[in-house]
């Protein structure tokens, strides 16, 4: 009974046996035995996936009896369960949501794909070109490079992407800003490539230059759609050298390139330089020649005033100290009642227009320097709280307005003081009188005298000068701000209206009139907010904030003590009592010191954030 | 004098204000997310209308949806909608593309209750990370494309060209290129023998996101010459419109 049973069970044992041997030897069955075609017989082996086998892909088929009746079908494989990087992209890929494409619509024969061998670039293009084969396309500096083996040459896939091709449909004007950012940063991030460039016989610092213009600028601070791109002068495919005849930026194309933004330009707007080096004497003398000058003339009053005011500032705070030391009170020839007597110094014209000139100058400077550093964080804040560059435009033009209307005034008043009966022959007497007189802003010898005394005071060996009724660096201020105007304003307004200036001027002006809107823009800011706030605000004897410009008097002490001249003509003239007013008022008082406070205080973070960016930035 | 102003100004503030909340646009209502969508198919056995082309919705569609073209709703939905109280969800090929909207419309003209758009489409479908069904997928095959400037170009070079005008008829008569042949996308895959098969075929369509599909299907079909509008009469109308 034992030994029927055990050879049942052996029985059992070897039908099993078999049966998997069987059924091993029916898995092993070679899809090619049946698929004989050439290409997944002998070529698919040598392919990219010829190690994963027929079933690394067609994994689905669960019954070969069943497939082999065709009753089972493959299903579509995944190629994203190897691929998944890929996979992930290309799921938000312009080709996949709108076009539906799939792996095999552009992998067209996936069983003999070869690996590429240093072929990559020019297969890519061979393949887009398959649908995208526009004569731009063809024509394109970047494609038939490539197409000659130039490996650093830009293929379709390094501007658009090659699994993951953005959703930037051209042919609809919507994603604007996203396309523009997307391919100027494209651009950008080859033809910065130094040594790419200078491999390729390309200037490696055009990308910088860009960046130095206006264009540039603004571009960088996230409005790429208010300002010229790279792909609008060199357009989008037909990339070629500027020699080549059908060049964009051909001369003979160039106008008409320029003219799609800015209307009804001239020819010669066209010679403005897109991104010069200011730097480069050989190539743009005019521009380093306008650069060199600015620079210097900023070095040279620098040098000159910061060295004023250091010196003045020792003084002053070195006798302060010695009077406190010896617990001296300065001596006032008046009586107390006559000594509180407020003097009026400004009219009510001249107060307002300086209120006005306040706004005006803090406009410009808030809404001009966060484009000429254009590369800061604090930059990018302030055009955003102001709404973008467009609006930051509209601000600056309007304060613009405003300071050009003070340069107006200020001129009609200057000629009104000197000629104040008429232009008549007869009238006109005494004007050079008036020119060079006591009253007037005109430096003249005294001046010199003066600034001479005041050096001599700076080192201890002499006495404070006496002044009349305007001080030499008051002079200076005023007439910097006239000289300033014919500059920034002139360059303000060719760079406001470029179209009707180049029927004035050719364009490569443009780029003069950047470089001193800019520069005297940072000459202007960092003098008033250094050497005019210190001048009138910060030394020590009026710390921390002379209200005078807003209150529009001080007392006779003050004006006996500061313009000992004036005073004494006036006595002379018996005129004194003309200028004597009441206390201004509390309202004013408070009015005046919010203001002021709140303009000293902007001015000075101004201050700070210039030189920081200046040195650090 | 003043108090009556007054009193007037509050009135009529508050006859605004109120009209104001009486009449919420319906699109931002009807309007919903994929996300949204699933739930509803789940929760209340929502049905997708592909508001396409017969072709297209055959293409790829989110899975188990209707086929039903804009121009055919009226008179397939008596058949297949019968009622009015089901959730619909219509939707279309881009975020651009109005024949979802349309649709809903006329849905809603038509008394149907439970009716929404897919916010964006299918590619805000596909983006929200489902899949789509293909049941006779169209073979993609290499096109050529033009752009508008080509355009007086190709017409000189190809004297037998064949304009094919796959937009709507209202469309088609709001203004069209020199002698195309309007053949509505809807009804294309009827009007096959309407196409001739040797001479050279420009597809022109309403913004370049269906000419492309087009051109696959008659090269698919023994049209052997096909080229493409690039960006459809839209990106023409754009470019005379920038040249003033």
């Amino acid at each position: 009974m034992a030994d029927k049973n055990w050879f049942a069970s052996l029985f059992i044992l070897m039908i099993l046996f078999f049966a998997g041997e069987i059924f091993s030897a029916e898995v092993k069955i070679n899809c090619v035995d049946c698929h004989t075609s050439a290409k997944y017989k002998g070529m698919y082996k040598e392919s990219v996936h010829g190690n994963i086998g027929c079933k690394g892909c067609h994994e689905d088929i669960k019954s070969l009896d069943r497939h082999i009746i065709k009753k089972e079908k493959p299903s579509l494989i995944s190629c994203g369960k190897c691929h998944g990087e890929i996979d992930k992209a290309y799921r938000n890929s312009f080709h996949y949501l709108y076009e539906d494409f799939r792996c095999y619509d552009c992998h067209y024969e996936i069983h003999t794909l070869r690996p590429e061998k240093g072929q990559f670039k020019i297969t890519v293009a061979k393949n887009c070109t398959k649908c995208h084969t526009n004569e731009e396309y063809a024509l394109s500096g970047h494609g038939a490079a490539v197409m000659k083996g130039n490996k650093d040459s830009a293929t379709c896939s390094d501007c658009h992407g090659l699994h993951d091709t953005k959703a930037y449909h051209t042919s609809t004007e919507r994603y604007i800003l996203e396309a523009r950012e997307f391919y100027n940063r494209t651009c950008k991030s080859c033809h910065s490539d130094r040594e790419m460039m200078i491999r390729n016989g390309l200037s490696p610092d055009t990308v910088k230059y860009y960046e130095e213009t206006y264009h540039g600028k603004v571009q960088d601070l996230g409005y790429p759609t208010s300002v010229a791109g790279c792909a609008d002068c060199h357009t989008t495919h037909n990339i070629l050298a500027k020699r080549h005849p059908d060049s964009a930026i051909n001369p003979k194309n160039l106008t008409k390139n320029c003219e799609k933004c800015h209307h009804g330009i001239h020819p010669r707007f066209a010679e403005y330089k897109a991104h010069p080096d200011y730097k480069d004497r050989k190539r743009y003398p005019l521009l380093y020649v306008s650069f060199l000058s600015m620079v210097v003339l900023l070095l040279v009053t620098f040098a000159f005033y910061w060295t004023h005011t250091l010196l003045w500032w020792r003084k002053v705070y070195w006798e302060k100290h010695k009077l406190e030391q010896l617990g001296i009170k300065p001596e006032s020839p008046f009586a107390h009642e006559e000594n509180i007597q407020e003097i009026r110094r400004f009219s009510i014209k001249d107060r307002v227009m300086h209120v006005l000139l306040i706004i005006s100058f803090f406009g410009l400077v808030i809404t001009g320097f966060p484009i000429k550093y254009h590369n800061e964080p604090w930059a990018k804040v302030i055009i955003k709280i102001m709404g973008g560059a467009h609006n930051a435009g509209l601000y600056h033009r309007l304060a613009a307005i405003i300071l050009i209307g003070l340069f107006l005034v200020a001129i009609w008043r200057s000629i009104r003081f000197l000629f104040p009966k008429g232009f008549c022959k007869k009238d006109r007497k005494g004007w050079l009188d008036r020119l060079f007189g006591p009253d007037s802003l005109m430096p003249n010898k005294q001046d010199w005298r003066q600034f001479k005394a005041m050096v001599m005071w700076f080192f201890n060996k002499g006495e404070y000068p006496k002044f009349d009724r305007w001080t030499y660096w008051e002079k200076f201020d005023f007439l910097a701000v006239f000289w300033g105007m014919f500059i920034i304003g002139g360059s303000g307004i060719t760079l406001w209206a470029p179209e009707m200036a180049s029927y004035v001027y050719p364009g490569w002006v443009f780029n003069i009139a950047s470089i001193f809107h800019s520069e005297e823009a940072l000459l202007a800011a960092l003098f008033i907010f250094t050497v005019h706030f210190f001048n009138t605000h910060l030394i020590p004897t009026k710390f921390p904030m002379d209200p005078i410009i807003f209150t529009g008097s001080y007392k006779l002490e003050e004006l006996w003590r500061s313009r000992t001249l004036e005073y004494e003509r006036l006595v002379k003239e018996k005129r004194l009592d003309e200028f004597k007013i009441k206390h201004p008022g509390l309202a004013l008082k408070i009015a005046s010191s919010t203001f002021g406070y709140v303009s000293l205080l902007i001015g000075i973070i101004f201050t700070f954030i210039i030189l920081w960016t200046f040195f650090f930035g | 004098m003043l108090r009556i102003i007054t009193v007037l100004t509050v009135i009529l503030y508050f006859i605004i204000s109120c009209t104001a909340y009486q009449q919420p646009p319906l699109t931002e209502q009807a309007s919903i997310e994929p996300a949204q969508a699933v739930a509803l198919k789940k929760e209340k056995g929502a049905i997708f209308v592909d508001t396409m082309s017969y072709l297209e919705c055959m293409d790829h569609r989110i899975p188990d949806s209707l086929c039903i073209a804009f121009e055919e709703f009226e008179e397939k939905s008596k058949a297949i909608l019968k009622n009015k109280g089901q959730h619909i969800i219509f939707y279309c090929e881009s975020d651009e593309c109005l024949r979802a909207g349309q649709t809903y419309q006329k849905a809603k003209i038509l008394g149907y209750k439970n009716i929404f758009i897919l916010n964006g489409g299918l590619p805000a479908w596909k983006k929200a990370g489902y899949e789509v069904e293909s049941i006779h997928r169209i073979k993609r095959a290499p096109v050529v494309s033009i752009k508008p400037h080509m355009l007086e170009r190709l017409i000189k070079e190809k004297k037998d060209l064949f304009i094919l005008d796959a937009r709507s008829e209202d469309l088609y008569r709001s203004g069209h290129i020199d002698g195309a042949v309007n053949i509505p996308l809807y009804e294309l895959n009827k009007r096959l023998k309407d196409i001739p098969k040797n001479r050279p075929v420009l597809v022109i369509d309403e913004n370049g996101k269906k000419s492309f599909l087009v051109c696959c299907w008659l090269i698919n079909n023994g049209v052997k010459d096909v080229i493409r509008f690039y960006g459809g009469m839209k990106y023409k109308e754009t470019k005379e419109r920038k040249k003033g």
